[in-house]
């Protein structure tokens, strides 16, 4: 099911990844991301590797203040049982249901949509099920019905939107199924799907529409629909 | 609730692998005698050469000595427990560690903050040897095939894959008993195990779709 991807995380965000320095939002979108790409997998473990050598090379300035006496803490740890086998995963919602097929999500993603979805409708034929991950980002799931566009806006921070099915395209480009669209906050932008998409958005701050409120409940431009109902596939 | 190794066993793995722990082995061979017998000579030397480095990336991430002392225990005792799991095929004990480090931190953090738990470290980033998981289920019961044929396939494998099965299928070793035998971590013997049945598997099911 996985379609090559064009457009990845940069060398920060991929970094910053397998660093562990992002917040839980941005983890998410990019774990979802290298889950769907074999090139950034191979990046991914490429960086953990030269992160781990320059980890082991680097200077401490502090040491550890470990109050306990060492060798009791050697003996309470080695006093517990090992892993011997993978725990089996608990199955998590592995699927969403659109229309018409279901769309199989990222590990991650099926995770983060196990306590359950709750969808709005947001202004024609988009569909909202936002799901709170930590304090700094808005994340949520969207779903484009075919045809949908969404209104003019802006951000304050940066927005990333990795596509799980079907398309969709702005100013700049078009965006299939694995992308990573990165939006910076100077940038203005108008996503249309034609063929109707499901994708994952991580806000790291508040978005603003450029056109007022209003705009989101108006009827938007329309589009000749391909199919009528199907989403991709 | 969980019995302790017995005073045997333990005196025993460490006699056999302590030449090279004394010897101030590589971390790789350190973690591997901590996974395959539970070498706690071998442990204490692993948490004096990496419980200053956790520190360093505890504060480095959290900014909080606090925090970044519980991140020495609990990324130590996850080396302790997830020893066995570590596999030399996919990278260095200290890639390995560096990791494991980086999600324990991650988890250590959001209960902190008391942030949602939906998603913890290992959802994010996915943990060793999980990605062929469901080979190990389909392993058993695999070997019901003409003995002639699998000869012939046998041959072909990379040597590392053919030892594997050689010991603990012709040999009937245990899992850990065969690991200790070749020297190799169980991680490395198990992904090797999987690999090995998966081509084995995957080449009877040629021949028999032609
Ligand atoms: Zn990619």
């Amino acid at each position: 099911m996985n379609s090559e991807a064009t457009f990845h995380p940069n060398e920060e965000l991929l970094e910053g990844y397998v660093q562990g320095s992002l917040s839980a939002g941005m983890n998410v979108v990019i774990s979802a991301h290298v889950e769907l790409c074999e090139d950034c997998q191979q990046r991914s473990q490429e960086m953990e590797a030269t992160a781990s050598q320059h980890w082991m090379q680097a200077e401490e300035e502090q040491e550890p203040a470990i109050s306990a006496d060492v060798a009791a803490i050697i003996r309470s740890i080695t006093s517990q049982p090992q892993v011997r086998e993978l725990p089996e995963r608990a199955s998590a919602v592995e699927e969403i249901h659109m229309l018409d097929h279901s769309v199989r999500l990222p590990r991650v993603l099926a995770k983060v949509a196990s306590d359950g979805l709750v969808w709005k409708k947001l202004a024609n034929g988009i569909n909202q099920a936002s799901v709170t991950l930590d304090d700094k980002t808005q994340c949520d799931f969207l779903y484009m019905k075919p045809g949908s566009q969404v209104p003019v806006h802006k951000h304050q921070g940066n927005e990333i939107t990795l596509v799980l099915d079907g398309s969709f395209s702005d100013e700049s480009g078009m965006y299939r199924q694995s992308d990573f669209v990165v939006r910076t906050p100077d940038h203005t932008h108008q996503p249309v799907s034609e063929e109707g998409c499901l994708c994952f958005a991580v806000l790291d701050s508040p978005l603003t529409f450029t056109s007022g409120l209003a705009r989101l409940l108006n009827p938007l431009l329309r589009y000749r629909f391909r199919r009528a109902t199907s989403i991709g596939v | 609730m969980n019995a302790p190794m017995t005073a045997a066993a333990s005196t025993n793995s460490r006699d056999e692998s302590s030449a090279a722990i004394q010897e101030g082995g590589s971390d790789e061979a350190l973690l591997i005698a901590v996974g395959n017998s539970q070498d706690t000579a071998a442990f204490n030397q692993l948490f004096n050469r990496f419980s200053k480095k956790i520190f360093a990336l505890g504060m480095k991430l959290t900014r909080n000595e606090q925090l970044a002392n519980d991140l020495v225990q609990e990324a130590m005792l996850t080396v302790w427990q997830k020893a066995p799991l570590y596999d030399l095929d996919r990278g260095t004990a200290q890639s390995w560690i560096f990791t494991l480090t980086r999600n324990r931190c991650f988890d250590i953090m959001r209960k902190m903050k008391r942030q949602p738990t939906t998603v913890s470290a290992d959802d994010i980033w996915p943990q060793e040897g999980e990605v062929d998981f469901n080979l190990s289920h389909a392993e058993q019961g695999s070997m019901e095939v003409e003995i002639a044929n699998i000869e012939s396939y046998y041959e072909q494998l990379p040597d590392a894959q053919r030892i594997v099965i050689e010991q603990i299928y012709i040999y009937d070793q245990t899992h850990e008993e065969a690991a200790a035998t070749l020297d190799i971590p169980l991680g490395t013997l198990k992904s090797r195990l999987r690999l090995g049945m998966g081509k084995l598997r995957q080449m009877i099911g040629t021949e028999e779709d032609e």
